[in-house]
């Protein structure tokens, strides 16, 4: 079955690994190996991936982390997702300097100069991987949720222990 | 004055004028490293680099005091190298000793401080399951999963005296609790505080225990973990569970570094477990950190 099948349905459903790491392979060329280890399951339009082991049968709020979504074309990788498997990615990479660094995590748009392929890509700074970006004919416009931007950290940030 | 519901430890804490006095002083800044995503020394670097004053603790390499007003804006939070966590409260994951590939629960898990240092110490193998009832506490929970990179969580809600089943190698109950030994983090916690509200707690507490200790494997550990001083949240919660079955016993909760206090065994005049003396009470003034109460239960 098809990630983006049209089907939605609200329970998590084990999905074959092949039909992800081709996706992760074709658009950054990450490949299959980085993500052994884990096994994934659909949620609705979300993939999730999880560390791979036999779940205890109970009713589960999330498995693991939610690597994707594909509600719409292209499908979208989640910053969590490009921070841990994006340093692998060999394609469809943007290096920023500083000053565009800040401006990527404060969530805005900025004129870069690229030659990666339209749609997603991975944002790069200093060697770590800042998150997802769409890059689009010379702009880049940050895909950082709101809760993990520059600016909003000053609240929420720390939270209790 | 509020702070007089302190008065009723004045027979069990040592040097209670420096209990009384460390209360008003606020707590510094601290953080977790997080081998998940960031080397101990790569991390150390970068912070010397930017200039952030820093000193690991004594007894935990992997946790750091942080001389800085806001470390939650530090980029290396943002990217899940560090998380801001209260000293003590790295305390019980180290006590649990999660190993990797095994199967182990978060009964009270949000908002996933100890959750995600867990998942680190089983270098994100196995599995972890962080139970968290509260649909709006899930959410910080998961956030915290997602940002440090944690791939062996699964979040479940269920009330956790009902938590299905099992069997779990090892559980964590670090319990709702009255909170008193965050004062110095949040000040007015105790003005919250009183003997009837701790043995309100202590009701939900006792069930939390029992129904993790029913969920682990024979051989199994529960750690159970409080941030308050109340007897009637700590050892007397530990007590009863003791007295329901034959097959449990306490191990010694003690930290290299970390100066504890024994459990207490008399309380009001009452004489408690003897075996009491193996849990922990960690208080604000011996080691300049919050107040913390650990137990360690091994199911035979």
């Amino acid at each position: 079955m098809s990630p983006r099948s049209s089907r939605i349905r609200n329970v998590f459903e084990p999905l074959d690994s092949s039909l992800v790491t081709k996706m992760w392979q074709e658009r950054f060329g990450i490949s299959e190996q980085a993500f052994s280890g884990c096994k994934f399951f659909r949620k609705a339009r979300s993939i999730w991936a999880i560390s791979d082991v036999d779940l205890p049968a109970l009713s589960y709020e999330a498995i693991g982390m939610r690597i994707m979504n594909c509600k719409d074309r292209p499908w979208k990788p989640t910053t969590s997702a490009l921070q841990i498997f994006g340093q692998y990615a060999t394609k469809n990479i943007i290096h920023l300097n500083q000053e565009e660094a800040m401006v990527f995590l404060e969530g805005g748009s900025q004129a870069i100069e690229s030659k990666c392929e339209n749609g997603y890509v991975v944002v790069f700074y200093r060697g770590d991987v800042l998150g997802c970006g769409l890059y689009s004919h010379g702009k880049l416009v940050s895909q950082i949720p709101k809760e993990r931007r520059m600016a909003s950290t000053v609240k929420g940030a720390e939270c209790e222990a | 004055m509020y702070m007089d519901c302190l008065d009723r430890y004045r027979e069990i804490v040592p040097d209670y004028v420096g209990f009384r006095a460390i209360q008003s002083l606020p707590l510094y800044n601290s953080a977790r490293i997080n081998t998940l995503k960031i080397e101990r020394e790569k991390l150390l670097e970068r912070l010397e680099e930017e200039g952030v004053l820093f000193r690991s603790f004594e007894w935990y390499p992997l946790g750091l005091k942080l001389d800085i007003e806001s470390p939650g804006k530090l980029l290396e939070n943002l990217l899940g190298f560090i998380h801001i966590q209260e000293e003590l409260s790295m305390v019980p994951p180290l006590v649990l000793d999660p190993q990797p590939g095994e199967c182990v629960l978060d009964l009270c898990a949000s908002p996933g401080s100890k959750t995600t240092q867990i998942s680190q110490m089983m270098e994100n193998r196995g599995i972890v399951i962080a139970n968290e009832p509260s649909l709006a506490r899930v959410a910080p929970l998961r956030s915290n999963c997602e940002r440090l990179g944690v791939l062996n969580v699964a979040v479940t809600r269920y009330d956790g005296r009902n938590f299905p089943r099992g069997p779990f190698d090892r559980v964590l109950v670090d319990a709702p609790c009255s909170s008193e030994g965050r004062e110095r983090r949040g000040p007015g916690v105790l003005s919250r505080c009183s003997r009837e509200r701790s043995l309100d707690l202590g009701v939900l507490q006792l069930s939390l225990l029992r129904n993790a200790l029913r969920l682990t494997k024979p051989g199994g550990i529960v750690v159970y973990s409080t941030c308050t001083y109340a007897p009637e949240e700590n050892e007397l919660v530990v007590q009863e569970v003791l007295e329901d079955a034959e097959d449990l016993r306490l191990e010694k909760v003690s930290i290299a570094g970390l100066q504890e206090c024994p459990g207490i065994t008399e309380w009001n005049g009452k004489r408690l477990n003897d075996a009491l003396s193996c849990t922990a009470r960690y208080y604000p003034h011996i080691n300049d950190t919050g107040g913390f109460y650990v137990a360690k239960i091994i199911k035979n």
